[in-house]
């Protein structure tokens, strides 16, 4: 059949600088350019919501019994005499939980810079299929106008938490939120995933199949890598959240009974559902959440590889430990689901396989740690705000990691369980470390997107406030969650055991509202850099990959005026001990070997050197796979 | 502005035939879940006599000869498209087409006859649970079969003015892909329900 396709495109050509109306240029642009930035500003207004929605639960964590005029001017009925309502107050965890999760970070985060880099580093002209990437954002957007329309209506959003378990979100009587608004919830997420999944199609095919003459997989930049495994983990776990969605949505308005099972309402008393299991349910989700953790956190890492090996000025220290690394965490990511389970009543021996399996992902996240912080060690570091956020990715990274295997463990799991300790466990690592990421990629590959710079110093009181603040809001409460403190309650003043955190709880709720308005800094900087900013040079990094190559002065839909560059080398040729510059772009020819080209891995030895005995070829082997030997 | 023309290098597989593989990877992975569901549903059911035992209606077999007889008759009209039998090519079209027909009409005497056994999808006795599952996975990807049957009407308009020969062979191999898709998806169903009932 390729043949046959080869055939039928020898006549293809492609034809650019054609004029386009103001529809199709800003709204329904198939530019995968356009539609990066429709993804980022979305995210952003997605991001400012949620973010916001935490600050509103936090004051009523830290001043449970105050009443704040600022909530019923906002809030209206849900916050009577300035005091939040209980049950809005689940509804704005629910919400603040799946935009970030959902509409944040994973379309935010893959969907802008997916679109962004993976036609640019690879160097083809566009997506796959423009027109399914221009469908995958108008889902995207009509997703997240139905989820908003659910904070406006009668009884108020969603309220089971972000995970939306049956029984709650089955019933339709359970609480307020169990009503209409978990019913959007399910019709937002059902578009989410169709957008996610138009996607993801959309960058595999891409990835696999339209590179440049040259651009071979080891010498793919570790963005793309990253953007290629969280593509294959949405497209083969989102159908999963698909089909356990169908089900909610079938037991909640048709009547059936997959997920329910001996249920009493009161005032309305045992329903005549019977033979389902919520459980099964949480098997369902589970097998598409705990992928979604690394859909969320692999693009951030692959950003973040870029953005330090360019910023500290030499190669990544182990290209190929990286990529295998990348491909373990994805592929153990999809039988480890069972950990979030501990608790159902699951076999023991079936916890310990999910908890020895759970543990073995530290390895290759500890690899990824290790060689971000080889690669910093003596490199000539330009400490740009992106590079600090980066770094600040890797902070996040460990700390949060680290926490990771202690939830790992059943046993300790039973102690932890939706306490606190979860809560900053994953805000850290999946929330803190992903959100770094995001801001690493807008600050580096701003001036790619519009031609300008952001300020610098702004920059940098974004950066150390945040980084600040961020440890302030999330490592206190570890030793809540320690202390038994669990989530989601609504006030501790009555539970002696659990008020005495109330100073602590005031503290993180100044850290997070003083992180939170930090961020107006970013909004400021972004915005008045996109009119005002200083206009950038083509490659202000003075960085090897090719989108550095494709014109940022005008926007060009298929990237390059003429021919599509070829790729001479891997990405990461810094500071090269032949060359005077300290970068070596992909794109430029080695006049030295016009005929063998120069790869990452290419190791000529020098005269004289002794090659290595033959016995050790093993322990060779193993050192260029990690990058110990180039 | 002077348009400009280049001539890029190739994708390896027309990027359209790629995307329909990932689409058929992720539609698998649906039917995986619902099929997972019901290994994990059915031993506890069983156990809590919840779960009813019942023979498929014999037309979702017939069914199954049908798309096995379809899937044939796709290959023929997709060969005789490769060989420029644009005729032949055209009746084999018209063929599957009146196959996928009565695919449907099978199906749907099948979910009528699962109606008289009182095993509708919102079970009446709670123990029918397993009858929810059987409607969810035969209707899921009944959906599917359209979306086949619509490629295959596109299929014969673009036979009929001549779009699909030799030279111009791929939304014909895109509907040949996707028909063979569909009709072994409900080989392995049919046969998981049948065996795991």
């Amino acid at each position: 059949m390729s043949t046959v396709a080869l055939k039928e495109q020898d006549s293809h050509t492609h034809e650019h600088h054609h004029k386009e109306s103001f529809v199709s240029k800003y709204i329904f642009s198939m530019d995968h350019k356009m539609i990066s930035k429709q993804f980022l500003i979305t995210g952003i207004i997605m991001g400012v919501i949620g973010m916001g929605m935490s600050m509103l639960f936090r004051l009523q964590l830290a001043w449970p019994d105050e009443q704040f005029g600022i909530l019923e001017m906002l809030l209206g009925k849900w916050a009577v005499d300035g005091k939040l309502d209980p049950n809005f107050y689940m509804g704005l965890v629910t919400i603040h939980g799946t935009i970030m999760v959902f509409y944040v970070l994973t379309a935010g985060l893959s969907g802008t810079f997916s679109n962004l880099l993976i036609p640019l580093q690879v160097g083809a002209r566009d997506m796959a299929s423009p027109f399914l990437n221009m469908l995958s954002y108008w889902f995207f957007f009509l997703s997240s106008v139905v989820l908003m329309s659910s904070v406006f209506i009668e009884t108020g959003p969603a309220s089971a938490g972000w995970t939306v378990y049956p029984p709650l979100s089955a019933l339709e009587k359970a609480v307020p939120g169990s009503g209409l608004g978990m019913t959007l919830w399910l019709v937002a997420i059902a578009l989410f995933i169709v957008s996610a999944l138009f996607g993801g199609i959309n960058y595999i095919s891409t990835v696999l199949n339209m590179r440049t003459k040259g651009m071979s997989m080891n010498r793919m930049p570790l963005t793309i890598w990253a953007f290629l495994f969280t593509a294959i983990l949405g497209v083969l776990s989102f159908p999963v959240l698909l089909g356990a969605s169908l089900f909610l949505i079938f037991d909640r308005s048709f009547g059936t009974s997959f997920y329910l099972s001996d249920i009493y309402l009161d005032g309305i008393g045992a329903l005549e559902n019977v033979g389902g299991s919520p459980v099964l349910y949480q098997h369902l989700f589970w097998f598409l959440g705990h992928p979604e953790v690394y859909i969320i956190l692999l693009p951030a890492l692959g950003i973040t590889s870029e953005v330090i090996s360019t910023n500290a000025r030499k190669p990544i220290f182990g290209y190929s430990a990286m990529v295998i690394s990348l491909a373990s965490i994805s592929f153990l990511s999809f039988i480890v689901w069972g950990h979030h389970m501990f608790i159902t009543g699951m076999n023991p021996f079936l916890g310990s396989v999910f908890m020895i399996l759970t543990l073995i992902i530290a390895v290759p996240s500890a690899v990824k740690a290790f060689n971000y912080l080889a690669t910093l060690w003596r490199g000539n570091l330009r400490l740009t705000p992106a590079m600090l956020f980066s770094i600040g990715l890797v902070s996040f990274f460990i700390s949060g990691g680290l926490t990771g295997i202690y939830l790992g463990n059943a046993a300790l799991d039973i102690q932890m369980h939706d306490s606190y300790f979860v809560v900053a466990h994953f805000h850290l690592v999946m929330g803190s470390a992903a959100i770094f990421g995001m801001m690493a990629g807008i600050y580096h590959w701003f001036p790619r997107m519009y031609g300008r710079m952001m300020n610098n110093t702004l920059g940098y009181f974004h950066f150390w406030i945040t980084f600040i603040t961020a440890y302030l809001v999330f490592f206190p409460m570890h030793f809540m969650g320690l202390a038994g403190v669990p989530r989601r309650y609504y006030q501790f003043t009555l539970m002696e055991d659990f008020s005495i955190w109330g100073d602590v709880n005031k503290l993180i709720t100044v850290a997070a509202l003083v992180g939170g308005f930090a961020q107006i800094l970013f909004l400021y900087n972004f915005f008045n850099s996109i009119f005002r900013g200083k206009k950038s040079t083509q490659n202000p990094w003075q960085s090897n990959t090719l989108e550095w190559t494709s014109p940022i002065e005008v926007r060009l839909h298929g990237n390059w005026p003429k021919e599509l560059p070829t790729v001479y080398r891997g990405p990461y040729e810094y500071s090269r001990p032949d060359r005077d510059e300290d970068f070596f772009p992909q794109h430029i020819k080695d006049e030295e070997s016009p005929e063998v080209l120069y790869t990452t891995k290419t190791k000529v030895a020098p005269k004289k050197v002794v090659l290595e005995e033959e016995s050790n070829v093993f322990f060779t082997a193993i050192k260029r796979l990690f990058g110990l030997s180039r | 502005m002077a348009q400009n023309k280049i001539k890029d290098r190739l994708p390896l597989i027309a990027p359209a035939k790629f995307n329909l593989w990932l689409f058929m990877l992720s539609s698998s992975m649906l039917f995986a879940a619902f099929l997972s569901a019901y290994i994990v549903q059915r031993p506890d059911s069983i156990a809590k006599q919840t779960w009813t035992v019942f023979n498929l209606p014999v037309y979702f077999f017939y069914s199954l000869i049908i798309a096995m007889l379809s899937s044939v008759t796709m290959q023929l009209a997709y060969r005789a498209a490769k060989n420029d039998e644009l005729a032949k090519n055209k009746q084999l079209i018209i063929v599957t087409l009146l196959l996928g027909l009565l695919f449907t009409l099978s199906q749907y005497l099948g979910w009528r006859e699962l109606l008289h056994l009182d095993l509708t999808f919102v079970n009446p006795r709670p123990e029918d649970i397993s009858a929810s599952y059987v409607w969810v996975i035969t209707v899921i990807h009944f959906v599917h079969v359209l979306g086949g049957i619509v490629l295959l009407s596109i299929a014969w308009v673009k036979t009929a003015q001549l779009n699909i020969h030799k030279k111009k062979l791929n939304f014909m191999s895109i509907t040949n892909t996707y028909w063979h898709f569909v009709g072994l998806l409900w080989f392995i169903l049919y046969f998981f329900i049948y065996f795991a009932r």
